[in-house]
């Protein structure tokens, strides 16, 4: 224990553990609570009337507040998407696989979403897509009651559809 | 001293420092700040001209957190944005420099950060050397506790000479609607609670506390018409010291004595006990005594009055505290400070630091008139 080290020092280890305990915030867990029921909530800007999701205080566009919430569905469209090729620690998903943005109908901004129950070379924007939620019973109230989205078989939207919300 | 330009403080928003917010986020904590100081000064977002905030990612634990804030600060339509890892005191001395460079005539500063999400003392101790001090565990109440004794050691000071400073804030905290702590205090009650870090006490620190801020800082020309009191910047100077505690005299704190010396040559005061009132940006009484002796003011003396506010003793919402002390001399000076008001002050000293230890310091003047003439 107390011999110097043989070979010169090069560098040294120093694990950092820095624990957290977040607040989610009333707006935010208005949404979180909804999961629960397969429903995805947003508020609306009282000055523009465009829906964020998830829901905000105050639109960052016009800073008028958006404190109005609003059910917007569980379908949308892909906006742009990434087809993902490197593995990602602690994501057991086989790649490749697909994050895409999607905009839910209803919605003036879109959400972050994985694509499923496809190949990933059959992704395409304007693809419609819905949310495969977790079977009754087993939803808590997270991001992870989504599990994934999948796509409709709808024919594919205009490109003017979606093109403001990326 | 080179003429310079007259900037004041025209507004200032402060949420009222509460241990936990449970409701909010950081940054859903700073936009009822941002639209109270806007509605202070009467003016939308578009009348603003530069804006700076002032958190840090590792108090949120939220990477890039800092980014969520400008969603909150009326960034749109674009404009010059800066973000600091500082407290605001620092964010609004960069804001005084653009405008001094002639790039901007109004900013918002802002300081925000969920101190209760983390742990402070676990953070902050990331700010020291990762290979010998921050590896021992060292947090800034133990750093804090090191200076303290070394103060007690030169100078003789006590444990009851540390309870009176303590007192003294916490009575005048009962007057802050705005502070955390507000019940008064005795010395002798302060002196029976237990250690928190020997030689300090938990009745001489801030419990854990967050805040969110917003203060408004407008070129001459700009000012009058946003406030119809601004508070002039007559002064300021910051200077830091080595981030190695061992490398300095923890007993004194040598850059608030350089930065005061500049800060009042420049305001064209003879010494920091020139000025009416003076808010320290001091978490225990150990650093208030020792700021003290480097400004060259007397803890006891009646003028200038020391932390009319109660001080960082009774609230220290991480990132925000020194920018409330500058909003506090823009209350006091601008008849804002209701039952806490210094009556007749006219200027003042408004201290902030950064650092372990009071590494970093700077100091302001400023005043009810123009410096410039």
């Amino acid at each position: 224990m107390n011999e110097p080290p043989k070979e010169p020092v090069k560098y040294v280890e120093t694990t950092l553990h820095l624990p957290y305990h977040y607040v989610a915030g009333d707006y935010r867990a208005v949404q979180l609570r909804a999961f629960k029921d397969k429903k995805i909530i947003g508020s609306r800007c009282s000055k523009t009337g465009k829906v964020f999701i998830p829901p905000i205080l105050n639109s960052p566009e016009s800073f008028a507040p958006a404190e109005e919430f609003v059910e917007v569905a569980d379908r949308g469209v892909v906006t742009t998407f990434c087809v993902v090729n490197i593995p990602v620690i602690g994501r057991s998903l086989e790649i490749p696989y697909v994050a895409a943005s999607v905009a839910l109908d209803g919605a003036d901004i879109s959400i972050f979403a994985l694509i499923q129950e496809c190949k990933a070379e059959d992704v395409r924007m304007g693809m419609r897509v819905e949310a495969v939620w977790k079977p009754d019973g087993e939803r808590q109230g997270s991001h992870e009651d989504i599990l994934h989205f999948r796509p409709t078989g709808e024919p594919d939207a205009p490109q003017e559809f979606y093109i403001n919300r990326l | 001293m080179t003429k310079l330009r007259n900037v004041a403080i025209v507004g200032f928003a402060q949420l009222p420092i509460v241990a936990r917010d449970e409701h909010r986020m950081s940054s859903e904590m700073l936009y009822p700040a941002v639209r109270e100081a806007l509605a202070q000064v009467g003016v939308e977002r578009d009348a603003i001209d530069y804006q700076i905030s002032a958190s840090t990612d590792y108090m949120d634990g939220r990477p890039f957190g800092f980014v969520s804030a400008l969603d909150v600060m009326g960034s749109w339509p674009p404009r010059q944005d800066l973000h600091l890892e500082m407290d605001g005191t620092f964010a609004a001395y960069y804001a005084w420099i653009r405008m001094q460079a002639d790039e901007c005539d109004t900013a918002i500063v802002c300081g925000h950060g969920k101190t209760s999400e983390g742990e402070p003392d676990r953070v902050l101790g990331l700010q020291l050397d990762p290979y010998y001090q921050a590896a021992l565990g060292l947090d800034a109440t133990s750093t804090a506790a090191l200076q303290a004794s070394a103060y007690m050691a030169r100078t003789g000071a006590t444990d009851a000479d540390l309870a009176a400073i303590a007192a003294r804030n916490r009575s005048a905290g009962t007057k802050n609607p705005d502070a955390q702590v507000r019940e008064a205090a005795s010395a002798a009650g302060l002196q029976m609670s237990p250690w928190a870090v020997e030689p300090l006490r938990r009745g001489y620190v801030p419990p854990i506390g967050e805040s969110a801020t917003c203060l408004v800082l407008a070129a001459e020309g700009k000012a009058e018409k946003l406030c119809d009191k601004p508070v002039w910047i007559h002064g300021v100077d910051h200077r830091t010291e080595m981030q190695t505690l061992g490398a300095r005299d923890l007993s004194r704190s040598a850059s608030a004595r350089f930065a005061a010396g500049k800060a009042c040559a420049m305001a064209g005061i003879a010494g920091a006990s020139a000025v009416d009132l003076a808010e320290l940006h001091a978490t225990n009484p150990a650093a208030e005594l020792i700021l003290c002796e480097a400004l060259g003011l007397d803890p006891k003396a009646a003028k200038p009055a020391i932390n009319p506010s109660g001080g960082a003793i009774c609230g220290d919402p991480i990132m925000s505290t020194g920018l409330i002390r500058l909003g506090e001399v823009f209350r006091q000076l601008s008849g804002r400070a209701k039952d806490r008001a210094v009556a007749g002050a006219k200027k003042a000293i408004a201290h902030g630091t950064q650092g372990h230890a009071l590494q970093h310091n700077i100091v302001w003047v400023l005043g009810s008139e123009r410096r410039w003439s």
